[in-house]
């Protein structure tokens, strides 16, 4: 894969996506609903109506920031899976911060900068924190990073769970949820008159990737990683300490991820909840970032598919009566067919539409 | 002798296992605890029924990791595995009674399905030469969402109605032994199918020529290829071995000794798939130390009631965590388990 070229890296994010799709609505069909009506409904719900973009657009954003979080890690040769935890445990950092501190600063415009900055700050510290157990444990005790990240979504799920529900729940309230975050805590909509969009939230999510890629492509840190990723061998003898480099990488992936955790928590939910509860962002990235072969910049159009897609399963799950989940088991397939690019160049040289370069 | 070349995985294993006796010991005696009250029989009956399901699909992935071919996939064929078998007692039934020979060929449908499933894995990894990992995460991404689609599609709901489990058997006389009579002889049938997979899978592969071939796939390739065998036959039959014991794992836990398919969340696997890896690691790849340390896990995971009987009531969401921080624990004292030598790389015969 390293010497692939980006067309063929494309031309398989291309045909993957399609694949999946494709068997997605035979297995619709299968299941005795209307294909085309699935398919056009899916177009629909992603980009039919102003509110619809918006959504999609939402779904993008936090699709773009953990995807990049995902291809940080992934650059360097180092699985992040547990970016949905270090997601989690992200934004209630920010929210709690922003609970905690808001008595104490003015409210209006001014107080609700400085908070959101405050609490995206927190995200990250904590995001980033979260993130490093997994990579001292890979790199002090060899111990594998695809399951103790795994293992650690588990961890952060439940106890912040525990903590919402026992010691952040108003009096009397039902449902395991937090105080609302003050009215003035909040990413206004401007053109798209959405309550969970934000213009400035997809622009954050933009520069970010723009950061990233700089920073992995053209600064000696992003060297380094990226590096020791590829030619593990040749980074040693360079000087780069792989110990400190995979923990350096799972720091940085996870104070991306804490700022989505931020973002879903300022701009989406305004509050915090029973963290199984909300959309698996963290594990769609993986998909996002596979897809994207793992180039920051790549991050985005992949993110706005995987937005438009989300947008549309849900979409289907309110009027049709084909359950979203499908759409979830679609992500999944286009995920098994980015790991097989083989598959592919076979199907590729056997049709003779090229891959025979090899 | 330096400490690091003291160290096998035996003597680390055991070591830890000793020290995690020793703490646990030392905190039970300061703060006074029951013992006697903390070691029941029922406890330990919970423990083993907690521990069939991951031993079963550990067993499977040891072998396929011992071939060379690293299943990451094994939650995921555990969720199609508890979905299929299921669904098969459901529909079997026709809306009536689901009774006891409808969920035993729901357990067989689930073990056929996952191997045909896995199949499809094996050729993706082994002739595809996909990324084991990737491809694995990705199996698990399928299963997260097909599994409450098809089980959306069947019951109209993500999760199956109530169903039966496997009954439990009692041998007459042998039953009335004390502590074992009451752990083994009066129990799910599945424990008795579980102890014999465990002894035949330990047989096999340290007393057959086929357990040297897995293990030869697994560290030497060349030299099983030289010596005439073909090495990506040998690992097909494991992997697909490996999804077929995740499958039984899974049809475990939904009918076997549960009630039913659960699909929300992660589903009623909830990281058992994950967990069965770090077993069969803890038991450095042998089937007998991956069923000792899925009773830990199991263990692990019934503490809770345990701590109740004895007026600890820690919140149910912190004491399931158990199961996951004891993983962690583990990994970061045997993380460096020696892998088979050739594990995720695909092996291509030189003609």
């Amino acid at each position: 894969m390293v010497r692939a070229s980006v067309l063929e890296r494309f031309a398989i994010a291309v045909a993957s996506t399609l694949l999946a799709l494709l068997l997605g609505a035979v297995i619709v069909a299968a299941s005795g609903y209307d294909a085309v009506e699935f398919v056009t409904a899916l177009v629909y719900g992603a980009f039919g109506t102003i509110s619809n973009v918006a959504f999609t657009l939402r779904q993008t954003t936090m699709l773009l920031l953990t995807g990049v979080a995902v291809a940080i890690a992934f650059r360097a040769g180092v699985f992040n899976i547990g970016v949905q935890g270090q997601f989690v445990v992200g934004g209630f950092a920010t929210v709690v911060t922003v609970l905690f501190l808001a008595p104490f600063l003015p409210t209006g415009v001014v107080g609700g900068v400085l908070l959101m900055l405050l609490g995206t700050a927190a995200a990250m510290l904590v995001g980033g924190a979260y993130a490093a157990i997994p990579g001292v444990m890979k790199a002090y005790a060899d111990a594998n990073e695809v399951i103790t990240t795994i293992m650690l979504n588990f961890i952060a799920s439940g106890v912040v769970f525990y903590l919402v529900d026992s010691h952040l729940r108003p009096e009397g309230a039902s449902a395991p949820n937090t105080e609302q975050l003050p009215s003035y805590v909040d990413l206004p909509g401007f053109a798209f008159g959405s309550s969970s969009f934000s213009v400035i939230g997809l622009g954050v999510a933009l520069l970010t990737a723009v950061v990233v890629a700089f920073v992995l492509g053209r600064t000696r840190y992003g060297y380094d990683l990226v590096t020791s990723g590829h030619q593990a061998a040749a980074a040693a003898y360079a000087g780069v300490d792989p110990k400190r480099t995979v923990v350096l990488t799972m720091t940085f992936s996870g104070m991306v991820a804490g700022l989505a955790g931020a973002m879903f928590a300022i701009m989406i939910l305004g509050y915090y909840s029973d963290p199984s509860t909300f959309p698996r962002f963290g594990f769609d990235a993986i998909a996002v970032s596979l897809l994207a072969a793992n180039n920051p910049l790549g991050v985005i159009p992949a993110a706005l598919l995987f937005g438009g897609l989300d947008a549309g399963g849900q979409y289907i799950g309110f009027t049709l009566d084909v359950p979203r989940q499908l759409v979830d088991g679609v992500v999944g397939l286009v995920v098994l067919f980015v790991a097989t690019p083989e598959l592919f160049r076979m199907a590729g040289r056997r049709t003779g539409l090229g891959g025979d370069e090899e | 002798m330096s400490v690091t070349e003291y160290a096998n995985p035996v003597r680390v294993t055991v070591g830890v296992g000793l020290l995690v006796l020793f703490v646990v010991g030392g905190v039970a005696t300061l703060l006074d605890l029951p013992g006697a009250e903390l070691l029941t029989v029922g406890a330990a009956q919970r423990a083993l029924q907690a521990a069939i399901p991951i031993a079963l699909a550990a067993i499977g992935g040891l072998y396929a990791e011992k071939s060379g071919v690293f299943n990451i996939g094994l939650e995921g064929f555990m969720i199609f595995g508890a979905l299929a078998a299921a669904a098969t007692a459901s529909i079997a039934s026709g809306e009536g009674a689901v009774t006891q020979a409808h969920l035993w060929l729901g357990i067989l449908v689930a073990v056929l399905v996952c191997a045909l499933l896995t199949v499809v894995y094996a050729l993706l990894t082994i002739r595809y030469r996909a990324d084991q990992i990737v491809a694995g995460l990705a199996v698990w991404f399928v299963a997260l969402g097909f599994g409450p689609f098809t089980a959306t599609v069947i019951w109209g709901g993500v999760s199956s109605p109530s169903l039966p489990n496997v009954d439990a058997i009692t041998v007459p006389v042998l039953a009335e032994i004390p502590v074992l009579g009451r752990l083994v002889f009066d129990s799910s049938p599945l424990l008795w199918l579980t102890l014999f997979l465990t002894a035949a899978a330990w047989v096999v592969l340290y007393r057959t020529r086929y357990g040297y071939w897995v293990q030869a796939a697994g560290e030497n390739p060349q030299a099983l290829d030289t010596a005439g065998v073909s090495v990506n036959r040998v690992r097909y039959a494991t992997v697909i071995f490996s999804g077929a014991m995740a499958g039984l794992g899974g049809a475990v836990l939904s009918i076997g000794i549960g009630s039913g398919f659960t699909g929300t969340g992660v589903t009623m696997v909830d990281g058992r798939g994950w967990i069965a890896i770090v077993a069969y690691l803890f038991g450095n790849y042998n089937p007998v130390g991956a069923f000792g340390a899925a009773l830990l896990f199991g263990a692990m995971e019934m503490l809770q009631i345990q701590l109740q009987t004895i007026g600890i009531a820690l919140p149910g969401s912190i004491t399931e965590l158990f199961p996951y921080v004891a993983v962690l624990v583990v990994l970061a004292a045997v993380g460096y388990t020696r892998m088979p030598a050739a594990v995720g790389e695909p092996y291509e015969t030189e003609k």
